[in-house]
């Protein structure tokens, strides 16, 4: 105990001494720590800024679920080669068929079929074209959302002529975005009023809130924008429309026949997602033959990617931190070399003095390392204004740049450049150790 | 009186590129305790190669040399370096006072070498030390700001405060003009009216006649060992300095 408290007591003295020869050549050491500064105030910026756009894009996969499986209709290439005209109505996509085997899935804890069609959304003299979809209450199960006002679409399980299920009494009923809630209602509650899609009249029973869209991370979806979405019910949509639709957009008009755009299935457990994902797929196949007129998008496939990227990423930075880490500590090998003829006298005489060789070395290391420590200091704090004063002035500007300041990265690049310290300060420890003492005491 | 060094065969040789230098040629030696000895000789003489010997400061090629009861020709660097910082004080020409510390601080770097806390006592007996070699109102000064007698003066309170059994002085007045060389020389007297033993390198014959004992050396071999019989007397009585220097150390 008494030893170590000596030895501790002599670390601090060092450290003292340490301090003041670098304050006495302040800008030496700052010069010959600029690189370690600048090191360690990228990682940390870099990292901040990497993380914070990698989470923005790893949210936005999340909106979607994580124990979600789409299952999309895709309208095909157009195939054959001139026969003349076409057949008008485009057949593609989910059938009753497919439905009927999703529907039994075990796994699925909520089922969630869709029919989306580009319609113009209309009330008195204003008008929006927006994303009518028909689907059920489940709806609400597999998508995150909160409703601004009112309800969404209800329902039970029973089939009876009584309850209140939206579906099966087929009442026009619609929940509307809040940009359509924007639009068509400026100055009104629009709950309880009546908006008109394709001359069918529906009463308006919620609102839902401002929603972030989904990322476009895959190559398969692109983003979705659901703030101009009007839903209604599943039953009430196929009574009104029919399994044909006739789409009718400012004066074009075609006509396709689609049983389901989505569906969307919720998997009770992540571990169930892929293997459930895969006997979907291979349904599908089997059903639907070379047709390719559906897609299966599972989130949690594209989380995992993205957080591969995002590990990939970690990697590449630590490979720039570890290179700017190793060109600042030669900064700091190369002063310390100096430093170490500079100062052969003085070693000369702590050596005449009774130091020995372990205490020079002590001595040169901590110096090294306070020089490494201080720079890895300055270059967190430096990285820290950077990370907290870019996004303001970004935002000037309009541009939204996510942070996210991995705490982690600050410890781990002060541990690092007290390695880089050791490391690179060994050296010229070493030869400031290995010095003749007599020879050091003759040195001019 | 016993002797606390001793040198049997002394001899050092530099085995250099081209040529073989006799530096020490099998010098033996005795310095009774409380000695003052004066080496001379022109340069080249091996005297300074002695002195570095004798200061543990580099190891023989042959021979034996005894700090009081141990034998350190053999010793490793790290012993060496122990042996350093526990029995020998320096005090050389250039001063070699550190730049950077404080007078106080200066004195203290013997005690940074060995394995004790500096503590209260410690710190205050450098404090007495500044002002026993007259440097009491410049405890906080840096070497800068110290003329080159009060630098040595420094010195001198550096090679005290790990009590020595022997100082070493190579050429303590060197770098000094005739009046503040008489004030060292005083010093170094009184010191060793006080019972330190003293071996100093010089070559001045006025420097030389403060000694008890006179060693001239050439070609790496003692030429004369005299004993001074003329020795020039401290004009002032000591005895308040001597029980100053004998308090500091038996309060130890």
């Amino acid at each position: 105990m008494r030893k170590f408290l000596i030895h501790w007591e002599k670390i601090q003295r060092t450290m003292v001494l340490a301090l003041r020869s670098l304050w006495l050549h302040k800008l030496r050491a700052f010069l010959s720590v600029l690189g370690i500064i600048i090191g360690t105030a990228a990682v940390i910026s870099l990292m901040a800024f990497g993380e914070g756009s990698m989470r923005d894009a790893l949210d936005a996969i999340k909106r979607q679920g994580a124990t979600n499986i789409i299952v999309r209709s895709v309208k095909p290439p157009e195939e054959g080669g001139g026969s003349g005209r076409k057949n008008m109505t485009a057949n593609y996509g989910i059938t009753r068929a497919d439905w009927e085997f999703l529907e039994k899935i075990n796994y699925a804890e909520a089922i969630v079929p869709m029919r989306i069609f580009q319609q113009e959304i209309r009330r008195m003299q204003f008008m929006k074209i927006g994303r009518v979809v028909a689907t059920t209450e489940d709806y609400q199960k597999v998508n995150k959302f909160e409703l601004a006002m009112g309800r969404f679409l209800s329902g039970s399980d029973e089939v009876d002529e009584e309850t209140e299920d939206d579906n099966i009494q087929m009442r026009n009923v619609a929940v509307i975005g809040s940009e359509i809630a924007e639009k068509l209602f400026p100055f009104q509650n629009p709950l309880s009023q009546t908006i008109v899609i394709n001359r069918f009249h529906f009463v308006v029973v919620g609102v839902i809130k401002e929603r972030m869209p989904t990322g476009a991370g895959g190559g398969s979806s692109s983003a979705e924008d659901f703030n101009s979405d009007v839903y209604i019910p599943m039953r009430t949509g196929r009574g009104r429309w029919g399994d044909r639709v006739y789409i009718r957009l400012s004066g074009s008009r075609s006509s396709e026949q689609v049983y389901l755009h989505q569906v969307t299935l919720k998997i009770d457990d992540m571990d169930h997602v892929k293997s459930t994902g895969n006997a979907i797929a291979y349904a599908l196949k089997a059903t639907h033959g070379y047709k390719q007129d559906w897609a299966l998008t599972i989130p949690l496939d594209r989380l995992i990617e993205a957080e591969e990227t995002r590990d990939r990423f970690t990697r590449l930075l630590v490979l720039i931190a570890s290179i700017s880490l190793v060109v600042g500590g030669i900064g700091i090998m190369n002063i310390m070399l100096a430093t170490v003829t500079e100062r052969t006298r003085e070693i000369g005489i702590r050596r005449a003095l009774g130091a020995k060789r372990a205490d020079i070395i002590l001595q040169f290391l901590i110096e090294a390392t306070v020089q490494t420590m201080i720079g890895g200091l300055l270059g967190v704090l430096l990285g820290l204004s950077f990370v907290f004063a870019v996004p303001v002035a970004a935002s000037w500007f309009g541009h939204n740049l996510p942070i996210n300041i991995n705490y982690w990265s600050i410890v781990l690049s002060l541990v690092v450049s007290v390695v880089v310290g050791v490391a690179f300060g060994l050296y010229p420890a070493v030869r400031a150790a290995e010095l003749d003492p007599i020879e050091a005491l003759r040195h001019e | 009186m016993p002797a606390i060094v001793r040198t049997d065969y002394l001899t050092k040789t530099y085995f250099l590129e081209a040529v073989t230098v006799h530096a020490l040629r099998s010098v033996s030696l005795e310095v009774e305790q409380g000695d003052f000895v004066a080496l001379m000789g022109p340069s080249g003489s091996g005297k300074s190669t002695l002195l570095n010997l004798l200061g543990c400061l580099d190891r023989p090629t042959s021979g034996r040399y005894f700090l009081g009861a141990e034998d350190v020709s053999e010793m490793e660097d790290d012993q060496l370096s122990e042996i350093r910082s526990k029995y020998l004080g320096f005090i050389f020409q250039s001063y070699n006072l550190l730049q950077q510390y404080t007078v106080v601080e200066n004195i203290q770097v013997p005690l940074l070498y060995q394995n004790a806390r500096i503590d209260e006592r410690a710190t205050e007996r450098c404090q007495r030390l500044a002002q026993l070699v007259g440097l009491g109102n410049r405890l906080d000064h840096r070497p800068m700001q110290l003329s080159g007698g009060q630098q040595q003066r420094v010195a001198i309170a550096r090679a005290l405060v790990n009590d020595p059994h022997v100082i070493l002085a190579d050429e303590p007045t060197g770098n000094l003009d005739s009046k503040t060389s008489d004030e060292i020389m005083h010093m170094l007297t009184r010191l060793n009216d006080a019972g330190k033993t003293i071996i100093m390198v010089t070559h001045e014959n006025d420097i030389a006649s403060w000694a008890r004992r006179v060693i001239r050396m050439r070609d790496g071999e003692i030429e004369t060992d005299t004993r001074n019989d003329t020795r020039t007397n401290l004009e002032a009585s000591s005895t308040a300095f001597m029980e100053n220097l004998n308090m500091l150390f038996s309060s130890k």
